[in-house]
């Protein structure tokens, strides 16, 4: 007799279960393809902040070529320079022939370098009393962590940077004159020293999110040519997964290395097996390419929801298909000062009836694109271009948010 | 409207005009938050100069201080807009102090002032060249900016500070900002391209990813009877001879290592399994195993009709993973061991009837979802496009009709 219990209908499919667990391909992806954090352009990047570097550098050495006379003791500033230049060479170097990395030894190395050439330099112009006026490698060894930027943790760089404006602040302090005729020196000696490698840091972080969203799309931009149901990029894996399990466990029942009758925790398993199989057979296909682009993708499967009760996305052509995303995606791309607050539903379905056009007989699929905190006229107008290639369409606004009302023309499934 | 048909999207090839538009926009947002952050870091290291005592008079900081709050605004809105008025906006605001510092102070700007002065110039305003490297009308803004910007500086300077000084920093943060610009301009397209790559394999990966799910959920006989044998160990084996089941268990581990090697196994005649070779199948054959199938569990299947059908094989997948499931009811809620199948044809239908003298029920009382009739007979049988009714009420057995076209 069955022993099938209330929440469990006869497939075995326990009834109310949430849906599964979708697995994130996106960062599956990237993981894969960006095996050293330094790639996909940053590379680049890291070159031009060591063009930077080398322009900043060159113009604080004039300075110090200036100053010579001026220094009590001129070889420890030039000994300051000679330690600075080595350890941004070495740098350089090593992170050229390891391949756009910076292991902790030799960032370690660099480290102490810069602290050297701050020390040595600030040691040649303490007797001056004028830390602003006169600092030249300690000021360009801030500027010299901007080479390092796209090759560590941001943390890292930021506490190297505060441990030197500490130790420069001090140095200020205590030894240079803060007279109101002194001051605009010192501050704008601290901020060129300083501010760089800040600056620095938040245009690597804005590229690297510039590349993480680019990836994002691209990534889910392949669903526009999936069949009307699709499988996710997990699904087959998923399956395949399941089926050696099951083949493992009927392999053991068969040879007799588990004994019949099943203890209740073999057959626990083998229940569980076939509720997962069952889910991954019944359910796999009925998901639509918009379902799995909006689950599949960071940014609009934060603030996305898709409701097709029809599963008519499906039916959207190719180029159909490109439009709805593209809306779709500079909706949820306009980031605001709150991204959770900006919310895109697309409601599709359901289908209202055929017409006749010169293509033949088609069918008609509202879709409406209601917004939240998303004005009229703050939309990017791209996204017009892009609505015209879904179908005819109106926009409203309800509740002070956009709405959007498309009528989109499918080939009808039961003409085919 | 009509709808507008795109043949260039027909073999999923996206629209790399479109992608380089938004990558586009992406990078000229990433440019300008750049521009925005940089100018005002800089524009407030300036305010900081000027407040230091002795930098201007009073009268003068009184007249900057509005310069500088219209300055930090427009440099905020060219953070989030493309529009060209922020930035001379933001020219004219900084030019407007410049003037004002060099020129207002009785005796000239103190060093504090002069600092300022610098700060802003070389700067604040240099940040500018960050959103202007990227179109020739946009450069050309950029070269005036400049050519205005270190003309004003360097003159009124000249009384207070040496003009090669002047010159020179000036250079140095227009050359930094431009420098900046270009380089992450690009330094994007860069980025686009390995990143298109990358979608290209994905796709690739997306296409095998679902013709492998395609295959093995197309073996849909072969996990129909693995799901059979798997529930019956989920309740332990009991009342199955352990041999039968031992010896059931067998065939579908060799099944599912087939289907696992590449193959598409379909389960024939009892203990003989073949690959199947053509599109269409006997029905007979098959309905043989099923029969056997529900032999071992303890159903006693009796067939009448027709055995000779020869259906499509996605056709036949349908039909008898909808036939199997009715049974597979019967056996668990009829409370009888017997059932009969009778299969009849015409022209345009196959036509099963699965029949039992169980217990039956009222339609009304049970949710077909409980059944699993909507999942996994409804639902397949409507894929290819036949239907299912369902006749009961209690104490006189249920009877199924399964349709199919053939």
């Amino acid at each position: 007799m069955t022993r099938s219990s209330a929440e469990e209908n006869t497939l075995g499919v326990i009834v109310g279960r949430g849906r599964r667990h979708q697995s994130d391909a996106t960062a599956r992806v990237i993981r894969d393809a960006t095996p050293r954090r330094a790639s996909l352009g940053t590379g680049f990047i890291g070159v031009g902040a060591a063009v930077v570097f080398a322009i900043a550098a060159v113009y604080r050495f004039v300075w110090f070529i200036g100053l010579w006379s001026v220094y009590p003791e001129a070889t420890l500033a030039a000994a300051a320079w000679a330690v600075l230049i080595l350890s941004v060479a070495a740098t350089l170097l090593v992170a050229y022939v390891i391949g756009d990395q910076l292991p902790n030894w030799m960032f370690a190395i660099f480290l102490a370098g810069l602290a050297a050439a701050v020390a040595l330099d600030l040691t040649a112009i303490w007797p001056l009393g004028d830390v602003g006026r006169n600092a030249t490698a300690a000021l360009s060894a801030g500027m010299a962590l901007i080479i390092v930027v796209t090759l560590r943790r941001a943390l890292d760089i930021i506490i190297s940077a505060a441990v030197l404006a500490v130790a420069l602040a001090t140095a200020i302090i205590v030894n240079s004159s803060l007279a109101p005729e002194d001051l605009a020196s010192q501050v704008t000696s601290f901020a060129f020293a300083i501010l760089p490698p800040l600056l620095a840091l938040a245009i690597v972080s804005s590229f690297r999110r510039l590349v993480q969203i680019e990836l994002d799309r691209v990534l889910v931009q392949s669903t526009v040519s999936a069949p009307r149901f699709a499988v996710g990029m997990m699904a087959s894996e998923e399956l395949a997964r399941l089926d050696l399990a099951a083949e493992e466990l009927l392999e053991s029942v068969a040879a007799g290395r588990i004994a019949l009758p099943l203890a209740p925790k073999t057959a626990s398993v083998a229940a569980s097996l076939a509720t997962e199989l069952r889910l991954h057979l019944i359910e796999g296909r009925r998901e639509t390419w918009l379902y799995h682009a909006i689950t599949e993708s960071d940014m609009l499967g934060k603030s996305a929801t898709l409701i097709d009760k029809g599963s008519l996305a499906g039916l959207l052509d190719a180029g159909q298909r490109d439009g709805l995303l593209s809306a779709a995606w500079l909706l949820v791309s306009e980031r605001g000062p709150s991204p959770s607050s900006r919310l895109v539903t697309l409601t599709i379905g359901p289908a209202t009836g055929t017409v006749e056009t010169p293509i033949g007989r088609q069918l008609t699929v509202p879709i409406v694109i209601t917004t939240a905190g998303i004005a009229r006229n703050r939309v990017d107008p791209a996204i017009w271009e892009a609505i015209r290639k879904v179908g005819q369409y109106s926009d409203s606004t309800l509740n002070s948010s956009l709405k959007v009302d498309i009528e989109c023309l499918v080939d009808n499934p039961a003409d085919q | 409207m009509l709808p507008v048909r795109h043949p260039q999207f027909r073999d999923g090839v996206c629209n790399d005009y479109a992608a380089m538009d938004l990558i586009g926009k992406e990078r000229d947002r990433l440019l300008q938050r750049i521009a925005r952050l940089y100018g005002l870091s800089f524009t407030v290291v300036s305010l900081v100069c000027l407040l230091i005592p002795g930098a201007v008079d009073s009268a003068t900081l009184g007249i900057c201080l509005p310069l500088y709050a219209a300055l930090a605004f427009m440099q905020i809105r060219l953070g989030s807009s493309r529009s060209i008025w922020w930035i001379i906006g933001a020219f004219a605001a900084a030019l407007a102090i410049i003037v004002a510092v060099a020129v207002l102070p009785a005796g000239g700007p103190g060093q504090a002032g002069i600092s300022a002065i610098e700060q802003l110039a070389a700067a604040s305003i240099a940040s500018l060249a960050i959103v202007l490297t990227t179109e020739p009308i946009r450069r050309t803004v950029l070269a005036i900016g400049f050519v205005a910007t270190s003309v004003t500086a360097t003159v009124l300077l000249a009384p207070v500070q040496p003009p090669f000084r002047t010159i020179g920093v000036l250079v140095l943060g227009w050359t930094l900002t431009t420098i900046i610009g270009f380089w992450i301009s690009a330094g994007v397209p860069q980025a686009a391209r390995r990143i298109a790559s990358i979608g290209r394999a994905h796709r690739a990966e997306r296409q095998a990813s679902e013709t492998e799910a395609q295959r093995r959920q197309g073996a849909r006989l072969l996990h129909d009877t693995v799901l059979a044998t798997l529930t019956l160990l989920a309740h332990s084996g009991v009342g199955v001879a352990p041999e039968a089941l031992r010896q059931q268990a067998a065939d579908d581990a060799r099944l599912l290592r087939q289907l696992r090697l590449g193959a598409t196994p379909t389960p024939e005649v009892s203990g003989e399994y073949k690959l199947e070779t053509g599109d269409d199948t006997v029905l007979g054959r098959t309905l043989e195993s099923v029969k056997q199938r529900f032999g071992r569990m303890g159903l006693e299947v009796s067939w009448h009709g027709t055995g000779q059908v020869l259906l499509p094989t996605e056709v036949l997948d349908a039909f008898l993973l909808a036939l199997a499931e009715c049974l597979e009811n019967v056996r668990r809620h009829a409370g009888v061991t017997e059932a009969h199948v009778t299969i009849t044809d015409d022209e345009t239908t196959v036509r099963a009837m699965v029949t039992d003298a169980g217990v039956g029920f009222a339609l009304d009382d049970i949710d077909s979802a409980r059944l699993g009739l909507k999942e996994s007979v409804v639902g397949r049988l409507r894929e290819v496009g036949g239907r299912a009714r369902l006749f009961s009420s209690p104490g006189s057995g249920t009877t199924v009709v399964l349709e199919v076209p053939r």
